[in-house]
């Protein structure tokens, strides 16, 4: 057991001092995130604010609509745009033209018929037949709530207590008591709700997609490490000592699994961390689906390394399979916008799997019982290509 | 116990026989060389001794342990010097004998102290941190050999160290192999060239095509082709001399020559008394108007004992 971990080791060692290494591993991923990122939609307005763009307009300009302003302007699915000088009509086009998903408008009066007890409304500009209408419309509405009762409540105790004074700070405490209702929903979102497209998303998809490519595409060195171990005779030598072939295999197959694994862990942290995408919304399912990922590549780049012949085929083998499998898996496009004999296609390749068990992470909110299926199918991949890595192996001994 | 003992090795690829029956022992802190030209089976006889390939018959012992039922056992009591250079260039030499040392199962400061001292032997201690890359190619070779040696085995395989290297890199070789055998180990030496095996060895087995076609000790060879000469005659454009073969006759005829052969423009002969025969055969060449440029007259050698077994020179 030892000499698979030296084995691995060295392998390690050797890949450390290649740049060529880091630039596929790291470098190459993180700029092909933000560049297909930016392609497909993702910081448009704030790098770091992936909520729905709403315009706001107070027509009223009172305490009362301040207070719905802020009550909005701190919420987690909606971010308000409201500047000097715009016109109703100007929302409704932002609106019609998609550069708003939606526009409230707290008319002139509001606060006073809603003081006076009377019916007072808002005007919603946007489409509440749509996922993202829906939800802007859920959110204002409990905003509103939230500000209408803490004013009722504030009017009801001010009668009682009979001073102005005690309006302020009941209708403060009555709207900061909204901060810890009984009942918090903790997940928004299902697999019910189809993918929303737009910039918010686009890099909850090129990350993991990016990741998974360029994981392949660093398969080139690791696979050289092996074909230069062969071509040099250190291969042959090794048999000469008392490691079996068993251990020359796993200590390899460790030493890729590792780079790999190591690699996907530091693009996550990069993409939670710089990029907002949520992949420690469930840790437990983005590791299991990261460590499946990782054993999947590892055996391939294991049969790379034995199949090639030298370090150009090597170098061949590992990009043809880097723009195969992330081409056909979804990795440059989700195959949610593809047909469904295209998606039952694409799922030949393990990216899509793979891409599926992050996705239902980052995407869909899911949690670890999303994981199983896709990490389970990486796993099958992984030992379908060690087994035939382990063939191939046993075939190139005697021509050693 | 003999060190090594084959027993009758034979080996097929396809329709090719690459070692047919072949046998012979080594004695215990002996140089034994196997001496042929390329394609006589030497390494494939040594890939099977250290149990990279399997016989298709036969066996052999390497100090007690079969190559057939016990390889494990072989590879714990060997160490093999490749005829490449089998390094990790991108790791420094410290780091190529660390790692070797722990596949050959040293480990902790048993191994740190050894790769230290094998340093010291080779040279090296103080080009210890850079990469082997750098190394010009006697260097690499000497940390090829020390590979072969951190684990202090019984018995030490070298295939033919010393192909395309320099002079002097060769010599310090040849008196590693000696110190090595000073130090009580075994040592099996296959080579091509005939000053190695005779330098070297203990005993020499000469191989051809497969088989074991002499082995013994140097003198015991020679005694093979008597007490006969070896004439090389070097001729210009010999074989597109009409005359060329009744030259050759020619000389065959000649009393006291036991064996002429000609190869590419070298002419051997095979005489009982060289200096006496040399004016007999320029004048058979004078006739037939072929050009001599060069003459040797050599005392009975290996190299005349491959040319009396196989009636071809050693040399390719």
């Amino acid at each position: 057991m030892l000499r698979v971990f030296d084995i691995a080791l060295k392998d390690l060692h050797q890949l450390m001092r290649d740049r060529t290494t880091f630039l596929f591993l790291l470098i190459m991923p993180i700029l092909f995130t933000l560049l297909f990122g930016y392609a497909n939609g993702a910081f448009r307005g704030s790098l770091n604010d992936p909520r729905l763009p709403v315009g706001f307009l107070d027509q009223d300009s009172t305490w009362l609509s301040r207070s719905l302003h802020d009550q909005l302007a701190a919420s987690e699915v909606l971010r308000l745009q409201s500047r000097l000088w715009i016109s109703e009509n100007d929302l409704e086009n932002q609106v019609a033209k998609d550069k708003l998903a939606a526009a409230i408008i707290i008319p002139a009066g509001y606060s006073h018929a809603l003081l006076r007890g009377e019916a007072a409304r808002l005007v919603l500009i946007g489409d509440t037949g749509t996922t993202v209408g829906r939800s802007i419309e859920s959110e204002a509405l409990t905003a509103i709530i939230h500000v209408e009762n803490a004013a009722r409540t504030a009017l009801i105790l001010e009668q009682v207590a009979g001073e102005r004074t005690a309006f302020d700070f009941i209708f403060s405490k009555a709207l900061t008591a909204w901060k810890n209702p009984p009942i918090r929903v903790v997940e928004t979102t299902s697999a019910a709700i189809p993918e929303q497209n737009g910039g918010i998303n686009a890099l909850t998809h090129t990350s993991p997609g990016m990741m998974l490519q360029f994981a392949i595409a660093s398969l080139l060195t690791s696979a050289q490490v092996i074909v230069h171990e062969r071509k040099s005779g250190s291969l042959r030598r090794l048999l000469t000592t008392s490691t079996n072939r068993w251990q020359i295999l796993f200590g390899h197959f460790t030493a890729i699994l590792v780079l790999n694994f190591v690699q996907f862990l530091t693009l996550i942290l990069f993409a939670q961390i710089f990029l907002n995408v949520n992949y420690l919304r469930a840790p437990g399912a983005t590791l299991l689906v990261a460590f499946s990922a990782a054993l999947c590549v590892a055996a391939l780049g294991l049969l790379i390394g034995i199949l090639a012949k030298n370090e150009e085929q090597a170098i061949l083998f590992s990009l043809v399979l880097m723009f195969a499998l992330s081409g056909i898996g979804g990795a440059w496009m989700p195959l949610e916008v593809t047909g469904r004999a295209f998606q039952a296609f694409g799922h030949l390749s393990p990216i899509a799997w793979a891409m599926d068990g992050f996705k239902n992470v980052t995407l869909r909110g899911m949690g670890i019982e999303s994981a199983w299926l896709p990490s389970l199918a990486l796993l099958c991949y992984a030992i379908l290509f060690f087994t035939l890595a382990a063939f191939r192996f046993s075939k190139a001994e005697e021509r050693l | 116990m003999k060190t090594i003992e084959v027993q009758g090795l034979h080996k097929s690829f396809a329709e090719i026989q690459a070692v047919r029956g072949v046998s012979f022992s080594v004695e215990q802190g002996e140089i034994f060389s196997l001496l042929g030209p390329n394609g006589a089976g030497k390494t494939t006889t040594i890939s099977m001794l250290c149990c990279l390939l399997r016989p298709d018959g036969g066996d052999a012992l390497i100090m007690g342990h079969s190559i057939c039922n016990d390889p494990m056992g072989v590879k714990s009591v060997l160490g093999v010097v490749p005829q490449d250079i089998a390094l990790y260039e991108d790791l420094t030499a410290r780091e190529n004998l660390t790692f070797w040392g722990k596949m050959y199962g040293l480990r902790g400061s048993a191994l740190t102290s050894r790769v230290n001292e094998v340093l010291e032997v080779i040279g090296l201690a103080d080009r210890a941190k850079d990469r082997v890359a750098k190394f010009p190619g006697g260097m690499k070779r000497r940390v090829n050999i020390a590979v072969a040696l951190i684990h202090k085995p019984k018995v030490i395989y070298m295939d033919e160290p010393t192909v395309g290297i320099d002079p002097q890199s060769r010599r310090n070789i040849l008196d590693n192999v000696v110190e090595l055998k000073n130090q009580g180990m075994t040592v099996l030496y296959t080579t091509h060239y005939m000053e190695e095996a005779q330098e070297l060895s203990d005993h020499i087995g000469i191989m051809d095509h497969g088989e074991m076609i002499a082995c013994g000790t140097h003198a015991e060879l020679v005694r093979i082709v008597g007490e006969l000469d070896r004439i090389s005659l070097s001729v210009s454009k010999l074989t597109t001399h009409t005359g060329s073969e009744t030259m050759l006759q020619d000389l065959r005829g000649l009393p006291g020559v036991h064996q002429v052969d000609l190869e590419d423009e070298t002419i051997t002969l095979l005489v009982a008394d060289g200096h006496q025969l040399l004016p007999a055969i320029f004048e058979v060449a004078a006739v037939q108007r072929i050009k001599i440029t060069r003459a040797d007259v050599l005392e009975p050698n290996l190299e005349a004992v491959f040319l009396q077994l196989t009636g071809r020179a050693l040399r390719d």
